[in-house]
């Protein structure tokens, strides 16, 4: 499930390079007339150090905006790990596809099989060992419980391994793109098989054919049998599926998305019941009658298939001599003598023993959050902020929830099937027990929740306080699940960089080290916020300024470091408000100048590892990540983090 | 529920089946089955499905992400005017042309893709749904600065000479020269 509401229909298309920005160091004046600059006494000193030749960037060719720099330690620490993964995943696939070709080309047991369909009979089961393998593990990404597990418990996973969860929903989709090509490949096999049944029907073997005479109806064959049904109607499902799980559905229409890919279920029972058919069978008495054997009775010399039709990649539609004579056979081959005729059996459902685990685990964990999130929560309070976003304050027994989590809410007032997403942007802790949310009011569900919650506030300002729980409508709250963000607070260095409502993340963060700054392994904290309008700084103006003073008294000012960029202008001086003088000094007009930003940030903090965190628009995701992958002669690392907007 | 534009999910669904359709015809038709004709229909059906789908139709809401290179087949598609901006033709198109690819084995599934594809066609012209072009957007023209007023650089910038010595002299001698030419950006 993904984060619907917070997505704001921006400007596509527009290429966000890193832009003009402007340098605030030393009073200097650009030509756009902005002459607001930045206090920060290390920034203007290291303004002239990076504007000489200090750093050196190894750059590969360009081929397009989307090039990353392919040397250096930087890109093995960003990349290593995930392409090996996907390397390992891959060699997998490939194996098992190989090994089960060679296993039903060569192996006697499907001797007689073999002859029957021909090259159609290798690639379909070939296809659907690979099938068995993606099928099951394209659950195990959704299990989020399980990855929040993950990514809390330090000591279990390292922070390579953790940093690999958040590639779940990549790792998702690429299983799901395999599927449906292998899908692909399955159905066109099996077409021919189908074709080759009904082609190649003989009295001799059959307990082997599905067709019950010869030159059935190769479509009567498809829709009457188990697996031909059920395989129908799983490549609908699929399609169905597939057609609205595009980027530019995701996008515009997510509910299709939603309710489309809750088919899943019904693809699993038909897949189930699909491999029950036992259609395919293999011969068990293999020393009594050894495949192409000589038997003396006549009768069945007739019938005795020849190797030579091995070579035939294709039957074709034509009518063919099978069983071919038996003259050719005896002189390409050695045989044993039969002693009996040949007895087949059905496989048992391999698939059942590769999608059982998964499936419980994830109907498993479907059922302890059903459970878990039965409970509706205390809503505390509801504050309307400016630029249509919303605050939500509840309470909930036994709520734990660590920053940088999210949780998912479900209003059943609103809608009742729907249910989104949003970042914590207030932990509980152990002195007080409120947790929140801020939403930012886009599309349907939201306004109609909105509505619910502000009409109530409304009509009961003249009520005492008591009356206010009542009449609010029922929340249930679903969760916490991990995210990326989670990890700002175990680098020594963090820069977390927020666009827009994207900064909820970071506020958990910063809500927490409001709280208690010194127990974690965070030493520094630049925390960059790109928005357009100069109202939404308001959102959190009062927790940044909280969080600046409290480090001044505590004697560590340049524990974090804010830099509020207003990205769009029309030429009006623009203050955030009279009491926030802490931000305005640090408010900059025009997008960041990201590289040297990097620059900076690579200077001051030498030999170290950085983690780079972002959560908004994908332009800006695009440079940092370019950035993050290139070195510096500085020796800093710079691990990029990124949370996933839709 | 209420605001799903379901003719953007059929459109997709649309073009998968135009593209099954195309595969499932060049594989019978290279096979020489028995048949085969029905196989050289399906392919010319799944390109004419897969042109005319091409171009995404405009959303009523937001912003519509186009697909690569769309604006041609866009075009083309605008000419033929209501017949291509009511779903119930297209509905009615797709369930005609779907039909005759189910006679043969391999081309089965694009007839079934693309009856689900007619279906929420139809679904979508019930709700009254329309395909709308995506125009091609002018860049917006920015005011001049100023005005249109400012033309020229100032022809006595600082530092100016004492007021005595400035009116001494005439207006020509005492303005700055530049070393390049100028222009101003709002002309």
């Amino acid at each position: 499930m993904l984060r619907a509401s917070r997505h704001r229909p921006g400007p596509r298309g527009q290429s966000r390079e890193a832009g003009e920005g402007q340098q605030g160091g030393g009073g200097r004046k650009e030509g756009r007339g902005r002459g607001r600059t930045s206090l920060d006494p290390q920034r203007s000193s290291s303004q002239t150090g990076s504007n000489s030749a200090g750093c050196s960037l190894k750059r590969c060719p360009r081929r397009g905006t989307r090039t990353m720099a392919l040397c250096g330690k930087s890109w093995l620490a960003n990349e290593g790990s995930k392409h090996l993964c996907l390397l390992f995943w891959f060699s997998l696939n490939v194996g098992l596809f190989w090994k089960t070709f060679l296993l039903y080309y060569h192996g006697p047991q499907y001797y007689y099989l073999h002859q029957m369909l021909g090259l159609g009979l290798c690639i379909s089961r070939a296809s659907a060992s690979v099938l068995n393998v993606n099928c099951s593990l394209i659950l195990l990404p959704m299990c989020r419980i399980l990855l929040a597990f993950l990514r809390g418990s330090q000591k279990v996973a390292s922070r390579k391994t953790r940093r690999l969860l958040d590639k779940s929903k990549t790792f998702h989709v690429t299983c799901g793109v395999t599927i449906c090509v292998f899908s692909g490949l399955h159905v066109a096999a099996h077409l021919v098989n189908v074709l080759n049944f009904s082609m190649n029907y003989t009295e001799e073997f059959l307990a082997l054919n599905a067709a019950s005479y010869r030159g059935e109806d190769p479509r009567k064959l498809l829709f009457t049998t188990v697996p031909g049904l059920t395989g129908v109607l799983m490549v609908l499902v699929l399609f169905l599926m597939c057609t609205a799980s595009t980027y530019a559905i995701r996008l515009s229409d997510y509910d299709i998305f939603w309710y489309t890919h809750n088919l899943f279920f019904v693809f699993y029972v038909l897949l189930m019941v699909h491999v029950s058919g036992g259609v395919l069978k293999y011969q068990i008495n293999l020393e009594e009658h050894p495949p192409g054997c000589f038997h003396p009775n006549t009768s069945l010399q007739e019938d005795i298939p020849v190797p030579g039709s091995f070579e035939e990649p294709f039957p074709e539609y034509s009518p063919e001599a099978f069983p071919p004579e038996p003259e050719q056979f005896v002189e390409k081959n050695f045989v044993g003598i039969c002693t009996e005729e040949p007895k087949f059996q059905s496989h048992f459902p391999e698939t059942w023993l590769w999608i059982s685990g998964p499936l419980c685990l994830y109907c498993a964990e479907r059922l302890y959050r059903y459970f878990r999130s039965n409970k509706p929560v205390t809503i505390v309070s509801v504050i309307s902020h400016p630029c249509n976003v919303l605050e939500l304050r509840m309470r909930k027994e036994n709520f734990k929830a660590r920053p940088g989590q999210y949780i998912i809410l479900h209003c059943p007032r609103a809608s009742a099937l729907e249910s989104h997403p949003f970042t914590l942007t207030m932990c509980p802790t152990d002195t007080k027990a409120t947790f929140g949310v801020h939403l930012k009011i886009v599309g349907d569900w939201t306004e109609r929740f909105q509505d619910l919650l502000l009409l109530h506030s409304r009509q009961n300002t003249e009520i005492l306080p008591n009356f206010h729980q009542r009449n609010y409508p029922k929340v249930y709250v679903d969760g916490p699940f991990g995210s990326p963000s989670e990890e700002s607070l175990n680098y020594e260095v963090s820069l977390c960089v927020a666009g827009g409502i994207g900064v909820t993340p970071f506020a958990s963060i910063l809500n927490t080290l409001l709280d208690d700054w010194q127990c974690y392994k965070l030493r520094r904290l630049y925390f960059i916020w790109v928005c357009r309008e100069i109202q939404s700084f308001l959102w959190f103006a009062d927790l940044l300024c909280m969080l600046h003073n409290k480090l001044w008294q505590e004697n560590r000012p340049d524990y974090i470091n804010i830099q509020l960029y207003l990205s769009q202008t029309d030429g009006i001086q623009k203050t955030i408000g009279e009491k926030y003088q802490v931000l305005n000094s640090r408010l900059l007009i025009g997008r960041p100048h990201w590289k040297l930003l990097f620059d900076e940030i690579a200077k001051c903090n030498r030999q170290k590892t950085v983690g780079v965190f972002y959560c908004g628009p994908n332009e800006i995701s695009k440079v940092l990540h370019k950035l993050s992958n290139s070195n510096n002669s500085y020796g800093t690392r710079f691990e990029y983090n990124k949370e996933s907007f839709s | 529920m209420g605001r799903i534009e379901w003719a953007m999910w059929a459109n997709e669904q649309a073009l998968a089946s135009g593209l099954i359709l195309v595969a499932g015809g060049i594989v019978a038709v290279a096979a020489q089955f028995k048949g085969w004709p029905f196989a050289a229909y399906s392919i010319a059906a799944g390109v004419f499905v897969c042109l005319l789908e091409y171009p995404r139709g405009k959303r009523k809401k937001g912003s519509t992400m186009e697909r690569c290179g769309q604006k041609y087949l866009t075009a083309v598609v605008k000419i033929f005017g209501p017949v291509t901006r009511n779903y119930y033709v297209r509905a009615i198109l797709h369930a005609a042309l779907a039909v005759p690819a189910g006679f043969l084995l391999s081309t089965i599934l694009g007839t079934a893709c693309l009856a689900i594809a007619s279906a929420i066609y139809l679904l979508a012209a019930i709700r009254g749904e329309e395909w709308n072009p995506i125009e091609q957007k002018k860049p917006p023209e920015r005011p001049p600065v100023g005005g249109g007023t400012i033309k020229q650089p100032p022809s006595m910038p600082p530092p100016r000479p004492p007021v005595e010595t400035r009116k001494k002299q005439p207006l020509e001698e005492a303005a700055q020269e530049n070393p390049i030419p100028v222009t101003s950006e709002a002309e």
